[in-house]
């Protein structure tokens, strides 16, 4: 059935394939137009550079008037970022504004990683560690990285599962 | 839940997704008792609704002596915005003139807003469906067809957004004349960030001026508020003649009618 939301996003998911913004890679699960996977790779120049980010993005038949609920999917470090992957950004939440698409969705977010906002913390340690003691925190935040790359074995190789060291 | 007495703040558990959780039980429980435009009624149901209310007994007197019916508009923080719309459409049903005057208005909006920064891609999204429904008035020439459009919620959402949108546009393009109006030392493009492009963000005057302003449509807000005296009128934009007509209480627009 043909829905504004359903219609837009084939809309959303042509422009993203068309004209992809640099770092940011989504599409619609298999048979499910209402929720996508994405990655997002760590921006140059950050301490998460290299890492490959995995995504979920639900939506619900309100969208565009409401935001999708988007989650990490990877394990993050990030002050914005709580244990359960999901994300405190206030677009994504009461600034939300109907002009934004997927593509604006995702590339708030890779901006939001080079650019934490230490004054709504989501992750206390991480909020701590990047205003007091930037070294320890971009170490923790290379950890991150290297598990992003686990991520992808696992998905490869699902059978087989190798043993990882983040549990 | 928990009880309050047991509740500790956790600053790193996510409480944002309950409360969104919550405000969407609210908005259903509503959703299931109202129609997002509903018929054309008389004020029975406004005397029952205020009967114990003196403070309102007079203004509902005023009402009746200048009304005769109402049409209640879901109460979802979009009231204004739909109101005017539906309202708006169902006037141009019978008056062709204002609807060439008005198509030529909305298919100039499109680039204007795309001139003043809103994202292209999305913006034809809204616009298109916004057209779309514009030009069944012409085609249909059905009240039935207006009440379809509004009560389906993607396209009477998709209707309240490019509104809103207008609004955003004239107030960003305006923004020399209209930054005297906020309070809270808002930059404007912050103020139409927060207070006007998200939906269910409820309209104050500077919304209603606005839309009126960016449209050329003229319409009268009846307050029927808890001050003393009469009900006070006010016409947006002063001195012209009204094409709609919208009830106010605190909190809430519905459409009045004078047939």
């Amino acid at each position: 059935m043909s829905t504004p939301a359903r219609r837009r996003l084939m809309r959303d998911f042509k422009k993203l394939q068309e004209d992809p913004p640099q770092g940011i890679s989504g599409a619609p699960s298999d048979n499910n137009i209402m929720f996508w996977n994405a990655v997002i790779f760590g921006p140059q120049d950050t301490p998460f550079e290299d890492g490959t980010f995995k995504l979920s993005i639900e939506f619900t038949e309100e969208y565009p008037n409401r935001p999708p609920q988007v989650k990490f999917v990877s394990k993050m470090f990030h002050p914005n970022v709580y244990a359960d992957g999901s994300i405190c950004l206030d677009i994504l939440q009461n600034r939300w504004s109907p002009t934004y698409d997927v593509s604006a969705v995702l590339t708030s977010i890779q901006s939001l990683l080079h650019d934490p906002n230490p004054n709504s913390p989501a992750n206390n340690e991480a909020a701590i560690l990047y205003r007091e003691n930037r070294r320890e925190y971009e170490k923790k935040v290379q950890l991150i990285v290297s598990e992003s790359w686990e991520d992808d074995n696992d998905d490869d190789d699902q059978a087989q599962k190798p043993e990882t060291s983040s549990k | 839940m928990e009880k309050a007495a047991d509740f500790h703040y956790n600053a790193e558990q996510n409480y944002d997704e309950e409360t969104i959780i919550q405000q969407r039980e609210i908005e259903k429980e509503i959703a299931g008792c109202q129609d997002l435009v509903g018929p054309k009624e008389d004020f029975t149901t406004l005397d029952r609704e205020f009967e114990h209310d003196v403070a309102f007994l007079k203004k509902i007197q005023d009402v009746k002596q200048r009304y005769r019916r109402f049409r209640r508009i879901r109460a979802d923080g979009n009231c204004f915005f739909r109101a005017f719309g539906f309202a708006y459409f169902e006037s141009l049903l019978k008056n062709p003139d204002e609807f060439k005057r008005f198509q030529d208005i909305a298919l100039k909006s499109k680039d204007e807003l795309i001139t003043l920064g809103f994202p292209q891609f999305t913006l034809e999204d809204f616009h298109e469906t916004f057209m779309q429904e514009l030009n069944k008035i012409e085609t249909n020439k059905s009240i039935e067809g207006v009440l379809q459009t509004f009560n389906d919620c993607g396209t009477s959402d998709y209707i309240v957004v490019y509104l809103r949108l207008i609004v955003s546009g004239f107030l960003q393009k305006n923004e020399d004349f209209y930054q005297s109006f906020l309070d809270g030392g808002r930059t404007m493009r912050e103020f139409c960030n927060q207070e006007v492009e998200p939906m269910g963000r409820e309209s104050d005057h500077i919304h209603i001026i606005a839309l009126s302003q960016a449209t050329g449509i003229c319409v009268q807000v009846d307050y029927m508020d808890r001050g003393d005296g009469n009900l006070i009128s006010h016409v947006f934009p002063e001195d012209s003649s009204p094409s709609i007509y919208l009830l106010y209480k605190p909190g809430h627009y519905d459409i009045l009618y004078k047939e």
